[in-house]
């Protein structure tokens, strides 16, 4: 019988970020009649059904709120697999899918292109390109050490702290119309993505998502000592490293269209092991849905709450904190 | 399936490894004696192959270790390490199951064989209501239990074990070493175990390898070799050997 | 004793003993007095350095602050000499007191966006610190340079700039007085770099005859006039009219026209519909006078072509240059560096 509610549960908790990406359709500061709106997805399927709708509705609809859920779906789907794999792969859940030094190699790679390069070097791909390096750099780095669990954590630090430098340096020379751009971007928001932006980072991050998941019963193995997975059959430094290109790879896609969004990947696969125990075959899926659940939310209400942008990174951790202190009240132990 | 030790030479820093000949047979609990730091953990990192194999030292069936992958040889060997480093809190099925790994691919999930072959190991070692239970519930005795049955789990012939019985109290101790011989004997495995109570290597194994700074003094049945001297030798302190009851006791 | 209170604005008054001590009272309600002559002064408010220079006390300036001298445009065309003025930071991060100690200006202007500044810059440096600013409002632009004139001695010139500035106004402001409220275009502006950042009231607009679609909303930053829109908030103003900013180089700029034309988001506006989308000015760190003058008459032209204007725009905005800042083809020199050459072509 428990397992019976378990599995509708889990079910739900499945489709909820579609559910809401349909009604939050319906959500903004432009109010579209209810039968408009209608009519407008019926028009999106099948061009010439149906009564005529003003282009208005449609832009909005298709070109505006669409492609940013779909964002918020996919980068709350992304960064939440991303921290829970982390999670489990460094053993440690302080870890976050910025840990690497993505979130400041990003930032620079989108200071670099909005303050010297221009229009020719969009900043989605020397963002893109720069996170990527700098996990790239991370694992050279650290490479062959003795304990390279410890060795990447801490040379993710210095990775980070390293563009943080070189990022206040590209601020220092920039002209005030490209900082004022550069501190848009770093403070993430949802609001500026096109269907352009998507065409490429959507795939990457479904690509990634979609993989992890697949992997999520290999990381409990992962998530043993070095020592005991090799032992055990598992050829850790090689997986070790696909599952941290992985996450790099879908963080990276996500941070570079929405700029640096906290607190995602770290709460959620800590309130979804709270609710279903260790295991990452429940724990990273979940973490998926929740995580996407969430963004989209947070997303609705920035949308909805004032005339300006919120950003968006604020309402992840004011949602997330009141449910993380309900949680760690009555969670069993997960952490040992 | 026997393990062959030729020529076996592996250091680090202050420390050498030296094994010049050295054979473990199936069906047989051998253990590997010595005081602390007389390389047994090294040696059976080394057979393990948790540490870097030199070539052509050992051999499987006349089969060199270091020329098999990882998966293969994990299909063969299995090892349960000293130290318990557990960071997140698996049921303890969850745990058994890990044992599979070497059978599933890194993108597939356990199929219904892992998990009765998991549900078996640890019915084996007589757990089998605590399934569902949560690691951290259990006792050390019961921890070690559970470890034991994730490594049968692996299904492999050669079971390498490094100080099961430490931190249990004489009735665990006595109830892992009665599994060790279960599993030789019932299951034809070869289980070589590394003790530092020579008492019960000496109540419990069908052979013995007595070490002494990274070498091997003596080897054989108990009953053939063991002598105060030996023990002397190899633990550095005087030692006798007293018969009572039709066993052996070991007074220091 | 001759007092001229303004609405509670700036306050002025002599001392009987003819040694000139005034008190002012500055755009953040702060109380300043000023000892004497300015002889030396310290402008970390660009609005104000180009009001000096405007004033022809120019030569007064001892130092100027790092926006003006390293990223403005117009400075150089109307004060080329500035090029060796030295550079004291505008924001409280890298504050360098002890250059402005050296400087010994009389007078340090800043600008009342930087609260902490303020305070601290005249508590370390115990020297006169008046804080002033537009605030995109014609008026107070008026007053402001009128307030600076007292202060510089210069209050003849600063009286000529006043009359030739509201003269031009209220000429642009009769020609559009007969348009009615429903024909006034509906405008959309996107400044500063981004699509969605927008100035929530902007005279230059109200004055040529139309409407700001942001007039309303509550700016996103206290003190400034500065808000951040939804996206959707733009579609569904559906504007006639798309200003983007264009006061840098075509290199420089982060939105264009092009990207706005071709943007399908912004496909149900009437501005793109009717390719209604334009280049203007804009502002960074407050106007130059000059310049937002020839900017509301270039607007007028834009949103009511049908009401003719009497010269041609270049001629008039070289000539307003030169009653500014004395100099020839100005506003030539401005459209080459801009390289918008092509809004005249309306």
């Amino acid at each position: 019988m428990k397992n019976k509610k378990a599995k509708i549960l889990t079910v739900l908790l499945f489709l909820l970020p579609f559910l809401l990406t349909l009604a939050s359709l319906s959500i903004g500061r432009f109010h579209i009649p209810q039968k408009d709106l209608g009519r407008a997805i019926i028009r999106a399927i099948s061009p010439s059904a149906g009564p005529e709708v003003s282009t208005a509705y449609q832009d909005i609809l298709f070109r505006i709120r669409l492609p940013r859920l779909l964002l918020a779906l996919m980068a709350g789907a992304a960064l939440s697999v991303s921290g829970a794999s982390l999670q489990a792969l460094f053993k440690n859940p302080l870890v976050n899918e910025y840990i690497l030094g993505i979130s400041f190699g990003a930032a620079f790679g989108a200071a670099l292109s909005l303050v010297f390069l221009g229009k020719n070097f969009p900043a989605q791909i020397t963002a893109f390109v720069f996170a990527l390096g700098a996990v790239l750099a991370v694992l050279l780095i650290s490479g062959r050490s003795e304990s390279h669990t410890v060795s990447l954590l801490l040379t993710g630090i210095i990775v980070s702290a390293f563009f943080q430098a070189l990022l206040s340096l590209v601020e220092f020379f920039a002209n005030p119309y490209a900082l004022q751009s550069l501190f848009f971007w770093l403070m993430g928001s949802l609001s500026l993505a096109t269907w352009k932006d998507l065409s490429i980072s959507l795939p990457i991050m479904a690509v990634g998502v979609v993989a992890l998941i697949m992997m999520r019963w290999r990381l409990n193995v992962l998530s043993l000592s070095e020592e005991e997975a090799k032992a055990m059959g598992v050829n850790v430094r090689r997986e070790k490293l696909l599952v941290i290109l992985l996450t790099s790879m879908i963080t990276a896609a996500a941070t570079a269209v929405a700029g640096v969004i906290g607190w995602i990947g770290l709460i959620v696969p800590h309130l979804v092991r709270m609710m279903v125990g260790a295991d990452n075959r429940k724990v990273i899926p979940l973490s998926a849905a929740l995580g996407a659940s969430v963004l989209i939310i947070a997303d609705d209400i920035t949308r909805v709450a004032a005339t300006f942008e919120i950003p968006i990174g604020i309402l992840t951790s004011i949602i997330g904190i009141p449910f993380f202190i309900i949680l760690l009240r009555r969670s069993r132990k997960v952490w040992l | 399936m026997s393990i062959e030790v030729r020529g076996l030479s592996f250091g680090y820093k202050d420390f050498r490894l030296s094994i010049e000949r050295l054979r473990f047979e199936s069906r047989q609990v051998t253990s590997i004696v010595g005081r602390n730091g007389a390389g047994k953990s090294t040696f059976l990192k080394c057979l393990a192959g948790v540490v870097p194999l030199p070539k052509s030292s050992l051999f499987l069936d006349g089969r060199d270790l270091a020329s098999l992958r990882v998966g293969e040889r994990a299909r063969l060997i299995s090892y349960v390490p000293q130290e318990l480093t557990l960071a997140l809190n698996y049921s303890v099925l969850d745990f058994v199951l890990m044992g599979r790994a070497a059978f599933i691919s890194p993108f597939s999930v356990p199929s219904r064989e892992d998990l009765r072959t998991a549900g078996e190991a640890l019915h084996f070692v007589g757990l089998e209501e605590f399934e569902k239970r949560d690691f951290s519930q259990l006792s050390s005795g019961e921890r070690r239990l559970v470890l034991i049955a994730r490594t049968l789990a692996q299904s492999a012939e050669i079971l390498l074990l490094d100080e099961p019985t430490t931190f249990l109290d004489p009735k665990h101790e006595i109830g892992v070493m009665n599994l060790c011989r279960k599993l030789a004997l019932d299951r034809g495995k070869t289980v070589i175990v590394t003790l530092h109570n020579p008492e019960i290597a000496v109540k419990y194994s069908d052979a013995m390898v007595f070490m002494k700074k990274g070498k091997v003094v003596a080897s054989g049945k108990p009953d053939e070799i063991l002598n105060a001297d030996l023990l002397e030798q190899v633990y550095d302190i005087p030692m006798t050997i007293v018969p009572y009851d039709g066993k052996k006791i070991i007074l220091r | 004793m001759f007092s001229l209170a303004l609405a509670g604005y700036p306050v002025f008054c002599f001392q009987s003993s003819g040694k000139a001590s005034r008190q002012i009272t500055d755009s953040l309600g702060r109380k300043v007095i000023l000892k004497g002559r300015a002889d030396k002064v310290l402008s970390l408010q660009p609005e104000i350095t180009r009001i000096v220079i405007a004033l022809g006390a120019g030569e007064r300036l001892v130092g100027v602050d790092y926006f003006i001298l390293k990223h403005d445009h117009l400075f150089p065309i109307i004060f080329p000499e500035g090029r060796k003025l030295p550079a004291v930071s505008n924001t409280p991060e890298d504050m360098n007191f002890e250059m402005v100690m050296k400087l010994e200006p009389d007078i340090i202007f800043v600008s009342p966006t930087e609260l902490q500044m303020v305070d601290s810059l005249q508590s370390k440096v115990q020297r006169p610190v008046v804080a002033l600013a537009s605030m995109g409002s014609f008026d107070k632009l008026l007053e402001e340079i009128k307030l600076v004139g007292r202060m510089l001695g210069r209050e003849e010139r600063a009286a000529e700039l006043v009359n030739d500035f509201l003269s031009r106004i209220e000429a642009v402001r009769k020609s559009v007085s007969s348009i009615s409220p429903g024909e006034k275009p509906r405008v959309y502006m996107s400044f500063w770099g981004s699509l969605t950042r927008t100035p929530v009231t902007y005279e230059p607009v109200d004055t040529a005859g139309g409407i700001n679609c942001a007039t309303g909303i509550l700016p996103a930053y206290l003190g400034t006039i500065a808000t951040v829109v939804q996206l959707e908030q733009i579609v569904a103003w559906q504007p006639d009219v798309f200003l983007v900013q264009g006061n840098y180089p075509p290199r420089e700029r982060p939105v264009t026209v092009e990207d706005v034309l071709l943007d399908k988001r912004f496909g149900s506006l009437p501005a793109v519909r009717n390719r209604k989308v334009f280049y203007t000015f804009g502002y960074w760190y407050w106007w130059d006078p000059a310049e937002v003058l020839v900017e509301t008459l270039y607007l007028a032209r834009l949103f009511h072509p049908e009401v003719a204007a009497p010269v041609g725009l270049e001629t008039e905005g070289n000539e307003i240059f030169k009653k500014y800042y004395g100099i020839e083809g100005g506003f030539s020199s401005l459209c080459r560096v801009l390289e918008c050459g092509r809004w005249d072509e309306e």
